[in-house]
């Protein structure tokens, strides 16, 4: 009797340490039915700028929080960070609430229009920010002069902050952001004030820390930049959260329509096409003809091969995320009323 | 631009005090020259105890800023009419606001006593000091002087001249003025004891005053 | 404890490089200078006139000073966000708090000391004399200003700028009254009147424990325990004040 007990027990000690062995890691960011109301201080008013939103972050990606003006992008945020409190709801990096400073330890964060101290320059304001991360000098001093070299403002480290321009302050915030070589990265639109080169590098750098495994939390406008480095996206409108997917699962993957770009067209073969419901717009020299289905595709190239006209390119259009956004939202306009 | 802004800010409170304190210039110079016009300004002068309390801590500089006061009215009317009638009680405020202030008690004491004929008020304020300043040797000299020359209460004089001898940092005269002071109010022993402790210093010309005077009362120079 | 030195190195930063800090030392330099111009007229109390000058001077200068960049502080990194970077490190808020006050007290501090080293070194020079004696009084200063500076702190944690200096200054003139606040209460009113004030003295500053300028000036030296009870009772009403600030501040969100 005692054997097989035995017997048993060690089973169930297997199993549990088994068990050990595939529980989930922490999430590095897990937000769970988070609500914030606000109340307005001459009314005392309510207002909800976050209701019961839930996600979790996946080590190692980058996600998406997108919205219109008022969403609720940035009050997300605050309570991520620990800057606000929630009403009710919760909010845990890597297993701690953001009230603890050890939760922030590994993170990195850039607000929307950073501000730094303007009565220092880069070089001492890196130490301060090394200091408050309690970064051996030597280390900081290591990391900041790499950081500041791969955002190209190595000359300006001695100049004061109150003369940056805004894409140098943007850059420096980033320096600043990265500098404890983060686990979790909260970026508060991070593209904001950079040129089309900048917002390259700066997405360059993005990549480049998801394949160190660093998790990324950024909030944009700007959907198209989104789009091209989003592993995942979360669409607030009004404090709720509407979806949370993968782009491509987001997005209508069929093919919308089809472009077909040639030279010119002759008027009466416009009138026609445009009489079958495909549209026509100049693009330069050029002109493209917007097909719906794939199936006129094939009449439409028929037609256009027997006038002689030379077919530039034959080009499918899918879905932007911009176009799946505008949907979502309008869907759930629709749906409050 | 916010920089310069609080940078603006932050100068606020000095630029202030730079034009409070011209604008009170201004007011002091736009006085009129009478001296009526300059005891009316005297004549609101608070009292010790309101301005003590309004100097939130600065006591001693008020008292300053009241003896300065002081000396420019005593030597307005010096070269006028001669009356200094707020003299007292400028010389009571200033030394309620720093009572450790030795130079009020005798400069009042003086102008009450000597020069205005109000030598119990002069003696009053003397008094208060000493009851303040109990080891200021200064102080029981001028009242010493006082009972001398206002009361001619010679014998009151000598007294105090005497614990002005006992109070330490006083110099080598104040035993001469005791001494003499003794004499003329008929106290002969205590006189002889003070030409001695005079005899003792070491100015020749004292010394031989000090002889003179003893052998005057009959005393052993020896 | 690094975070509350990095923090308090930046406000002095901060204090010394928007140049009110300088320019109140430029003041100070005015003033004992100006004392020294007034001192013929005070019939051989020229040195008396300095020291008390340059004394008062120098206080009312830091204190100035203290109420100046402390009530911009917190309120102008809320303002331009510059907090929510620090925040969002390992830094708890009473940490950044501590630091930020440790940065404008040692501002003041430092301007008091360089003030009293002109008043001594223009004692030295025109009169000969050099009164070590005033360090004791700088000492029970650099305590009183403590307690500004921790009253800036505090109200700076709730409250816009101007109120702030509005209420540190009134708490300043309140701590010189309190002992007349006790005597009104014990000697006329009613029970309730009475109690009232009697709490209110118990809280207020008893900024005069602070205030040996009188003495110093006479060339009285301030005795060891006074300083050692100033030093004391200073240390532990600045701490219940920032105590205080602290309770305030963790509970603030920044919108």
């Amino acid at each position: 009797m005692k054997g097989s007990q035995d017997a048993v027990h060690r089973r169930g000690s297997a199993e549990h340490a088994q068990n050990m062995h595939e529980v989930a890691p922490l999430s590095p960011l897990s937000i769970v039915s988070l609500r914030k109301t606000y109340r307005d201080p001459m009314t005392l008013k309510p207002f909800t700028a976050v209701s019961d939103v839930t996600f979790e972050l996946r080590r190692g990606e980058i996600f998406g929080l997108l919205g219109p003006n008022g969403a609720g992008k940035t009050t997300t945020i605050k309570l991520v960070l620990g800057l606000a409190r929630p009403t009710s709801g919760s909010v845990l990096i890597d297993g701690r609430d953001p009230s603890d400073p050890n939760a922030r330890r590994r993170l990195g964060y850039l607000p929307e229009n950073p501000c730094f101290y303007d009565h220092l320059n880069a070089a001492e304001y890196l130490e301060l920010v090394g200091e408050l991360f309690g970064l051996d000098p030597n280390v900081r001093r290591h990391r900041s002069g790499g950081l500041m070299e791969r955002l190209g403002l190595t000359p300006h480290v001695k100049k004061p902050l109150r003369k940056y321009s805004k894409g140098m302050t943007q850059r420096l915030g980033l320096v600043q952001a990265l500098l404890n070589e983060p686990t979790l990265l909260v970026l508060d639109e991070p593209m904001s004030g950079l040129d089309p080169i900048g917002r390259a590098e700066v997405k360059q750098i993005l990549r480049e820390e998801r394949s160190r495994g660093v998790t990324i939390l950024l909030s944009s406008h700007v959907l198209a930049e989104t789009e091209s480095i989003c592993d995942r996206v979360g669409i607030l409108q009004n404090g709720r959260l509407l979806e949370v997917g993968a782009i491509p699962d987001l997005v209508r993957t069929g093919v919308r329509e089809w472009e077909v770009v040639v030279d010119s067209v002759p008027e009466e073969t416009a009138s026609s096409l445009r009489e079958m419901g495909h549209g026509l717009e100049s693009a330069g020299s050029r002109t493209v003809i917007r097909v719906a289905e794939g199936t006129a595709l094939q009449e439409v190239l028929a037609r256009l091969t027997r006038l002689g006209i030379f077919v530039h390119a034959v080009e499918p259009r899918r879905e932007t995320l911009e176009e799946h956004f505008v949907r979502a939202l309008r869907g759930s306009q629709g749906a409050a009323l | 631009m916010s920089g310069t802004r609080d940078r603006l800010r932050g100068l606020a409170p000095f630029a202030l005090a730079a034009c409070l304190w011209c604008a009170a210039s201004v007011v002091d110079a736009a006085r009129g020259q009478s001296p009526s016009a300059r005891t009316e300004e005297l004549l609101y002068y608070p009292s010790g105890l309101w301005v003590r309390q309004a100097a939130l801590g600065y006591e001693t500089a008020a008292a300053d800023l009241g003896w300065l006061r002081c000396i420019q009215y005593y030597g307005e009317h010096r070269m006028t009419d001669n009356r200094f009638d707020r003299i007292g009680h400028v010389t009571e405020v200033v030394s309620e606001l720093d009572p450790l202030f030795l130079q009020p008690y005798v400069f009042g004491g003086f102008v009450l006593g000597q020069e205005m004929g109000r030598p119990v008020e002069g003696l009053a304020l003397l008094r208060r000091g000493l009851e303040r300043n109990p080891e200021s040797w200064e102080l029981a000299f001028e009242t010493g002087f006082l009972y001398f020359v206002c009361f001619r209460d010679h014998a009151a004089a000598a007294r105090y001249f005497a614990l002005a001898g006992r109070l330490p940092g006083h110099p080598e005269y104040v035993d001469r003025f005791a001494a003499f002071a003794f004499q003329r109010a008929g106290e002969r022993e205590m006189a002889i004891l003070l030409w001695k402790r005079v005899l003792a210093t070491g100015n020749k010309y004292m010394q031989d005053v000090a002889r003179r005077e003893i052998r005057r009362l009959g005393g052993d120079t020896a | 404890m690094r975070p509350v030195l990095a923090i308090a190195r930046n406000t002095i930063r901060e204090a010394l490089r928007e140049r009110v800090a300088l320019i109140a030392v430029v003041f100070g330099l005015a003033m004992v200078l100006a004392s020294q111009v007034l001192a013929p007229l005070a019939l051989g109390e020229g040195k008396k006139i300095v020291t008390d000058f340059g004394l008062a001077g120098s206080s009312l200068l830091a204190t100035l000073l203290a109420i100046t960049l402390g009530t911009s502080l917190l309120y102008k990194e809320v303002e331009r966000r510059t907090i929510y970077s620090v925040m969002a490190k390992p830094v708890r808020r009473t940490e950044f708090l501590v630091g930020k006050f440790l940065g404008l007290w040692s501002t003041g501090a430092a301007l008091l000391v360089v003030t009293t080293l002109m008043v001594l070194a223009v004692l030295t020079v025109a009169y000969r004399d050099t009164p070590w004696v005033l360090a004791g009084s700088l000492a029970l200063t650099l305590v009183e200003i403590g307690i500004v500076t921790s009253f800036v702190v505090f109200y700076s944690s709730f409250t816009t700028p101007g109120l702030a200096a509005f209420f540190t200054l009134t708490s300043i003139v309140a701590g010189h009254f309190a002992e007349d606040l006790l005597y009104f209460g014990t000697h006329g009113g009613t029970s309730a009147f009475g109690a009232a004030t009697t709490v209110a003295y118990w809280v207020l500053p008893h900024l005069s424990v602070f205030n040996a300028r009188g003495l110093v000036v006479h060339g009285v030296p301030v005795p060891p325990e006074r300083l050692l009870f100033a030093a004391a009772y200073g240390l532990l009403y600045m701490g219940a004040l920032l105590a205080a600030a602290s309770a305030i501040f963790e509970r603030r969100e920044f919108r």
